[in-house]
């Protein structure tokens, strides 16, 4: 009962972390239409930054989340507005700029691991933030473990008010729905693409700021996250924000029953399982509309 | 209020609207009839800066030269678009759809009254405010396209075949909304395969073959005309 219990609790942790970052990356895909594979860098970098500020300033990571998170705000504007705006002029449709912006990403992905490694070496690395442990419900869980699940709920949650609540963040949805019918309402895609990159770019930051509180990282983990948040976009279906939320706590939950009751080194064998069979049983994610 | 002059079109190489020359006035319906591939939603698409205008052509709106000008600032000039196959966004409410036509800064202030006014004219999305568009008949779809379009306070209305799949009641009914959204002071550009019933409420037509205006005239002029009769009106 208690292991159940426990399993589920640290399950819904990081699965609330995936989540997060996975509604950063349905705002880069779905509004920007920029599959970017560089995504998770900006995770690790982010948890540097923390790192950074908690070891070397003081500064503890819930602060840090108001100086990283505008920074990577600024830091993806930038990246959609010097590396990817080219590409987007360029591309005569939704495929090539697919390729292209895969390719340009990929690029992007070693140019920013490289720099890490350069400047923080390739390490795991950790700092001990509010590790104490909390009783809830007979079992116990880090301090810092839930201050991330509230933080991510927060964050998660004001976006999510955002997107529906305002006029601007209801412009964005649509153009992820029709980008065709949303210029004809007088909506100006070119400059809301680069607002919901960066506001991705945001979202991210503020998701490696969280993970960092309780995982190791190290300048090569970017990748893993990518995929991750990747998988859970798709398998709730691309631009579905609800889809985004079951997927990764699904997940979160899935990867630590396996790791603590068979064997951690099964999680990303247990990711994969899981992506699979949501695909085999419905290709378009599990709140994905069926395909016409 | 609209003045379109030797505008050309070009897909790759091949011409698709080759100096076309028109007006639209305020309160006016002017219909294209065409047959298809004959240019007419690449004029519409054109116009509104979907599509770019070859040199030498200008789009001038109230004296105000469009020509080139990105789509969203074309809306934000008072001329909506509603392109063919609806324009609208499927996963989201009738209401989101409505008030997205709002985003334009021209259209906020008049965000209720418009909204009112696109209810009078359709009164059965009054009921559907909270449904899915995806989920509408087609006609209904039509209906939420044209509000959505009103929406942004246009003074002119660009339609693109707005008839295309309704049954003959919902076509009828239509063609009646138009005539009293245009008896409101609109101008509206109408493009149409069914010339019948838009000669019916126009008030004046152009012709259009091969990316070229071949004939003008009043909806009761055109309607008349034996060639038109025998081209678009199915008579001997």
């Amino acid at each position: 009962m208690t292991l159940t219990l426990d399993i589920l609790l640290s399950g819904l942790v990081l699965g609330g972390m995936y989540a997060l970052i996975a509604l950063g990356l349905t705002l880069q895909y779905g509004i920007a239409r920029i599959m970017n594979l560089s995504y998770g860098e900006f995770l690790v970098a982010a948890a540097f930054g923390a790192l950074f500020l908690f070891t070397g300033m003081a500064i503890n990571p819930i602060l840090g989340l108001l100086l990283i998170v505008p920074a990577s705000f600024a830091a993806n504007w930038l990246l959609y507005r010097i590396v990817l705006t080219p590409l987007v002029k360029r591309a005569k449709n939704q495929g090539m700029l697919e390729v292209d912006s895969i390719l340009g990403t990929f690029g992007v992905l070693f140019v920013i691991q490289g720099l890490m490694q350069v400047v923080f070496g390739g390490a795991l690395q950790s700092y001990s933030y509010l590790s104490v442990p909390v009783h809830i419900l007979g079992t116990t869980l880090a301090a810092n473990r839930i201050l991330a699940l509230v933080f991510a709920l927060i964050v998660g949650g004001a976006l999510y008010v955002l997107l529906t609540r305002t006029r601007y963040g209801t412009a964005l949805r649509a153009i992820a729905v029709n980008p065709v019918a949303a210029q004809l309402s007088g909506i100006d895609i070119a400059a809301a693409s680069g607002l919901a990159f960066a506001a991705g770019g945001a979202i991210v930051g503020a998701g490696g700021v969280l993970i960092s509180m309780f995982l190791t990282f190290s300048a090569a983990s970017g990748v893993i996250f990518t995929m991750k948040a990747l998988i859970v976009v798709i398998m709730g279906g691309v631009g579905n924000m609800m889809g985004a939320l079951v997927a990764g706590l699904l997940l979160g939950i899935a990867e630590t029953a396996v790791a603590r009751l068979v064997d951690p080194g099964l999680t990303i064998a247990v990711t994969y399982a899981l992506f699979l069979g949501a695909l085999l049983w419905r290709p378009t994610g599990l709140f994905g509309r069926p395909a016409r | 209020m609209i003045e379109i002059s030797a505008i050309s079109a070009f897909y790759g190489k091949h011409c698709a609207l080759d100096g076309v020359s028109l007006n639209v006035g305020r309160g006016e319906l002017v219909v294209i009839l065409g047959a298809n591939g004959a240019g007419k939603t690449t004029l519409l698409k054109a116009i509104g800066g979907l599509v770019p205008v070859a040199p030498g052509g200008r789009i001038a709106m109230a004296g105000r030269d469009l020509t080139g000008v990105p789509a969203h600032d074309i809306v934000a000039a008072g001329v909506a678009l509603v392109p063919e196959g609806r324009g609208i966004f499927g996963e989201m409410t009738v209401r989101e759809n409505l008030l997205l036509g709002a985003f334009p800064a021209r259209a906020r202030a008049a965000e209720t009254r418009n909204l009112d006014l696109v209810l009078s004219l359709f009164p059965r999305l009054n009921e559907r405010l909270r449904q899915t568009v995806r989920t509408m008949s087609g006609g209904e779809q039509q209906m939420v396209a044209i509000g959505r379009a009103l929406m942004t306070a246009p003074d002119i209305l660009l339609l693109d075949e707005p008839s295309l799949g309704l049954s003959p009641i919902m076509c009828k009914e239509l063609f009646q909304s138009l005539a009293r959204i245009r008896d409101a002071g609109l101008g509206i550009m109408l493009v149409e395969q069914n010339a019948k019933q838009s000669l019916k409420i126009a008030d004046r037509g152009y012709l259009i073959e091969s990316g070229r205006i071949v004939g003008a005239g009043t909806g009761v002029a055109l309607s008349a005309d034996p060639a038109v009769q025998r081209a678009y009106l199915g008579a001997g």
